[in-house]
């Protein structure tokens, strides 16, 4: 049974100011140079965010591309998601157009093959004006 | 302002790393909580700073997981473009460096190696807490925020920063006792 939350709270917190002094050299540097950035904004009205962040990410070191959220990298890599997309669904589109014309010719030439007419009478207008004039 | 950025930029990076377990993305956070707090809340008197940032804080790292998840549904479905192994031409010998403590108690060796230990344990007991409670718990204990401070920065009730706050001491002691570490 817990004695008193408020106590075991600062014994643990005691630990994690100790964890939090021990940082690495490399971690603190970009800390302080994060700091820096901060500082050197101080007062300025947030401006082109996204310049800011993608500049600030830079800073920081932290830049792999993975880990930079909100930067103009991403959205430069969005921005190349959908014309990708656009092009995918372009290319998709024309390849279907392509395929229904080739089946409706398919058909049109299976149903002459199968006609009892001979193909030659498709070709005769004489034929032709009679089909119109005696239609039932 | 400088000293007040001073004062908390490793908790806020900790905070970050026990959310995102990822340092690369912790920093960012930071930075980013920092910028926002310099550029929108610098006419802010100094009392307040520390719920605002906080609260700044906090909203950043939900943000982070909110890109993440749309993120990650990009990468699954482009997996096909995958990239190379970029976390070894990261490699940078400067973080392995350990950082000069500022405590003295840091003397001896044995214990040294001990409290690391100890330290250890309990960040990891902590990553392992659900957010909100290790939220409640770090804000209300480790920022020493007041309650209602923490129930601004976390966007909640008080009823809940206190809830939340006691169901984690309560399971950090029962995972740290697991693991042999009684408080």
């Amino acid at each position: 049974m817990i004695r008193d939350e408020h106590e075991i709270a600062k014994k643990l917190t005691g630990y994690l100011d100790a964890g939090a002094a021990q940082l690495k050299a490399g971690t603190l540097y970009k800390l302080s140079q994060a700091r820096g950035k901060a500082l050197a904004r101080l007062g300025q009205p947030a401006r082109a965010a996204e310049g800011r962040t993608a500049q600030a990410h830079a800073y920081a070191g932290a830049g792999r591309g993975t880990g930079s959220p909100g930067s103009g990298l991403r959205k430069g890599a969005w921005l190349w998601v959908g014309v990708v997309l656009i092009a995918a669904a372009g290319f998709g589109y024309q390849q279907w157009q392509v395929y229904q014309q080739t089946r409706e010719i398919e058909e049109l030439d299976v149903q002459i093959l199968s006609s009892d007419l001979p193909i030659d009478a498709y070709l005769d207008r004489g034929f032709q004006t009679w089909l119109t004039r005696f239609q039932p | 302002m400088s000293g007040f950025l001073a004062e908390v930029e490793r908790r806020a990076f900790k905070q970050a790393m026990f959310a995102t377990r990822d340092e690369d993305a912790a920093l960012d956070i930071v930075q980013d909580a920092m910028l926002k707090l310099a550029e929108k809340y610098a006419d802010k008197p100094p009392n307040e700073l520390p719920m605002l940032f906080q609260r700044i804080l906090q909203n950043t790292i939900h943000d982070h997981f909110r890109r993440q998840k749309v993120r990650n549904t990009w990468t699954t479905l482009l997996s096909a473009f995958g990239k190379g192994d970029e976390k070894d031409d990261d490699f940078d010998p400067l973080e392995t460096l350990q950082a000069k403590s500022d405590s003295s108690a840091m003397a001896d060796p044995a214990r040294q190696l001990e409290q690391a230990q100890i330290v250890g344990m309990i960040e990891q007991a902590l990553t392992r807490l659900p957010a909100r409670q290790r939220e409640a718990f770090l804000l209300r204990y480790w920022e020493e925020l007041d309650v209602a401070e923490a129930a601004a920065a976390m966007g909640c009730s008080e009823g809940s920063v206190k809830t939340h706050c006691s169901r984690a001491v309560h399971a950090l002691a029962a995972m740290l006792e697991a693991k042999g570490l009684k408080l």
